[in-house]
């Protein structure tokens, strides 16, 4: 490969990754029109959508990149909290389906990816709720964290399907 | 692969257990007479006998832009506040051993927890006496 066509590459996965990060902020801003769930730090999580496709399809760098990308956007968006939940929501939930995809030896369905996701990133802000306000009495609130997880990572991955083909026509991945 | 024949028991599996997780806590909390205790950053800073018959609203002085609101049914809720998600208030009214609402804009988590013998005397305000 000469250099020239390894610039191509690397700028191409830098559009790509914004592309994917603006999709994230746009997917968030969406989740904010739909009734919000009454227990701290849960969220539908759309935009773990975009989180999934780059680990799937890109690389996990790409995937942590996004994570934090977000985390930042919310810290300097919506505060120091909201930005240290979100940021721990995110990287537990793609250390979660890094973790998932070893286990099952890369062979892990987009559902139950999506799922472990989704309620990881769930238990991640959980972690955060709980350090920062010494508040451990939400783990009471876990059983619910894991229904509304399986609902929301079954939508997410239904989601994903959608979008994929539109994805690869963009052909930059 | 969108999904395996696997991945549907495995979650239903889960389902079961979270259910009955949920209502095995709901029957057993029931029995427990609390009180409710107010957090701001972290450290206590009240606590209120929830007595049956009493209808009334009140602040914190660490953030009086938030208000609170004592049942009829022995129930609190968060009433009013500043924040821009509103969680604490769709968190709705709680009275259950274990409940808990928090409005994390402002750094205030409301616990419901049970009443225990030796701390019969540390509650702050009581109404309706």
């Amino acid at each position: 490969m000469d250099k020239s066509e390894k610039n191509i590459r690397a700028t191409k996965r830098l559009v790509l990754t914004a592309l994917l990060f603006g999709t994230s902020l746009i997917l968030a801003f969406v989740e904010g029109f739909f009734p919000a769930i009454p227990i701290p730090g849960v969220k539908l999580g759309l935009s773990n959508v975009v989180v999934m496709y780059a680990l799937f399809f890109l690389s996990k760098k790409q995937a942590f990149s996004i994570a934090i990308l977000k985390g930042m956007f919310v810290f300097a968006t919506r505060g120091p909290v909201a930005g240290v939940l979100s940021l721990s929501g995110g990287i537990v939930s793609l250390v979660s389906m890094i973790i998932l995809s070893i286990i099952t030896k890369r062979n892990a369905s987009y559902l139950i990816s999506s799922v472990t996701g989704a309620v990881f990133h769930n238990v991640g802000q959980f972690m955060a709720v709980s350090l920062i306000y010494s508040f451990a009495e939400i783990w009471i609130y876990l059983p619910w964290l894991v229904i509304l997880g399986i609902a929301a990572g079954a939508f997410t991955s239904v989601l994903l399907k959608i979008i994929l083909p539109a994805l690869d026509k963009s052909g930059l991945k | 692969m969108f999904f395996k024949k696997n991945d549907i028991v495995i979650l239903l599996i889960a389902i079961v257990i979270a259910t009955a997780a949920i209502f095995a806590y709901n029957h057993f909390a029931k029995q427990l007479p609390v009180k409710a205790e107010i957090y701001h950053n972290g450290t206590l800073v009240k606590t209120v006998s929830l007595a049956l018959g009493v209808d009334k609203t009140f602040s914190v002085p660490e953030e009086p832009q938030v208000v609170f609101r004592l049942h009829p049914d022995g129930k609190i809720s968060f009433e009013k506040s500043d924040c821009p998600d509103r969680i604490c208030i769709s968190s709705g009214k709680l009275g259950r051993a274990g409940q808990s609402a928090a409005c994390l804009p402002n750094g205030l988590v409301l616990k419901i927890v049970p009443v225990g013998k030796e701390q019969k005397d540390d509650v702050d305000i009581v109404i309706g006496h």
